[in-house]
């Protein structure tokens, strides 16, 4: 970055923007971050110029300092929009270092602006789509990733009761031994060998036998009509049925009408349903591969 | 978006169809996601289609199912295209919920064989729709872009 000692230039940053931008959908994105890092450094106050460098650097893959842009971009409390840019962009670039837990925190406040845009008709409405695909994708990291941590836990128990198993072991044929009773610790030794075998089938059977019983089936309570995928912000119509606020909102764009009986219906119409959203959420907690299923 | 709005939809439609069909529908092809091919039946002793199995085409744009996906009977050795009034000789099919009006995205590919086999079902009309060898031999426009004069409601 240039020296801080650069005189403010408000005009001049607007210029190297303007500039970038041309770089930037001609695909030169490493020209493009070059120009509104320039920009920045004419105009270090507005918020906007962070959120494009930050895109620049999502597209070079440079998700560490794209991290830091968006950051900066955010402790300038930015108007909704590009709070709403840089929250999302800041939630790509922690997903694509698995990052998952601050990446999910960051989506799920770019998910809640967007509903504001939504709400309000703002452009930032636009979204909710990769929004809520982005969030469903944090939750599903995070699972993945407690569940390698509880398969691992398991697999800690399984080694701690065999090594204990062992120990009984050795302790049994050392009296044995100092009871000269050498011609039996043979025969201790093999029902040992079958503890252990027991032991570990035992492991694997519960194993095996959870996985089975969880039959890995989405119910459809908590399936989206319209996406068939889970829903993450389910909204109601006055039929009775939810459907996910993003995909809804792409059905109204083209035809404002209820997906089930095509009376008129408005965004205004929707009300959130909170105890379908908390079951939703319940059920993913558990079942993180239910995104992808 | 890394995967389309209609390729995830579409594979979740995709395993559920492997799994189960109703009665008298079955699938021929689903080789990716643009183009599918069904078989349905009549299921009663309707005599117009009796002991007959048509082949449906299923063409999907990358908004399925925000848009309609474009849907034909295709006409191959053993498969005729169906008597009916609202049904062209060249395959084209006039039904409300398949256009642009009528659509919603809460339908199906299940749900539109099950319509299609309940529109033959119902069918007592042994007939083409009106104007039908004009239509075929003029017609260069895609279903969905046709607006369909329902003229005749009772069928």
């Amino acid at each position: 970055m240039a020296g801080q000692d650069i005189p403010t230039d408000p005009a001049k940053a607007l210029e190297y923007k303007e500039k970038g931008n041309k770089c930037f959908q001609a695909g030169d994105y490493a020209g493009a971050e070059e120009l509104y890092s320039q920009a920045i450094s004419y105009d270090p106050k507005n918020s906007l110029l962070y959120t494009n460098r930050s895109l620049a650097l999502l597209k070079l893959h440079r998700f560490a300092l794209a991290i830091t842009l968006s950051q900066q971009c955010i402790s300038l409390s930015p108007p909704p929009s590009i709070s709403l840019k840089a929250h999302f962009q800041l939630a790509q670039a922690q997903i694509a270092l698995h990052h998952p837990s601050e990446a999910l925190e960051s989506a799920k406040i770019a998910h809640a602006l967007c509903v504001e845009e939504v709400i309000v008709g703002g452009k930032g409405a636009n979204n909710i789509g990769p929004i809520t695909e982005l969030v469903l994708r944090c939750k599903k990291e995070l699972w993945e990733v407690r569940e390698e941590e509880r398969l691992r836990g398991r697999g800690g128990l399984l080694s701690e009761l065999i090594a204990g198993l062992e120990r009984d072991r050795e302790a049994y044929v050392y009296v044995l031994r100092g009871e000269g009773k050498e011609n039996e610790v043979e025969k201790v030794e093999e029902r040992y060998r079958g503890k252990i075998e027991e032991l570990r089938r035992t492991f694997e059977l519960a194993g095996y036998n959870a996985q089975e019983a969880k039959k890995r089936k989405v119910p459809d309570w908590c399936l989206d009509d319209i996406t068939f995928s889970v829903m993450l912000d389910p909204v109601v119509t006055k039929t009775g049925q939810s459907y996910d606020r993003s995909s809804i909102m792409e059905h109204l764009k083209r035809s404002p009408t209820d997906p089930l009986t095509r009376e008129p219906l408005r965004v205004e119409d929707l009300r959130p349903n909170l105890a379908l959203k908390a079951a939703c959420e319940e059920f993913l907690e558990e079942n993180g591969w239910a995104v992808d299923w | 978006m890394a995967t389309s709005f209609a390729t995830k939809r579409l594979s979740k439609e995709l395993n559920k169809i492997n799994g189960q069909l109703p009665p008298g529908i079955s699938l021929v092809k689903a080789d990716d996601f643009q183009e599918w091919q069904l078989d349905i039946k009549v299921l009663d002793n309707n005599p117009i289609y009796l002991n007959q199995t048509y082949r449906l085409m299923f063409k999907f744009s990358s908004s399925y199912p925000i848009e309609p996906p474009e849907v034909t009977f295709l006409a191959c050795p053993d498969r005729p295209i169906p008597m009916h009034p609202h049904i062209y000789s060249n395959g084209i099919i006039c039904l409300d919920l398949l256009g642009m009006q009528g659509w919603s995205p809460v339908q199906n590919v299940e749900s539109i064989c099950m319509s299609l086999q309940s529109m033959l079902t119902g069918n007592t009309k042994n007939e083409r729709p009106e104007g039908d060898q004009q239509f075929v031999a003029n017609n260069r426009r895609r279903p969905r872009d046709i607006d369909f004069y329902y003229h005749d409601n009772t069928v």
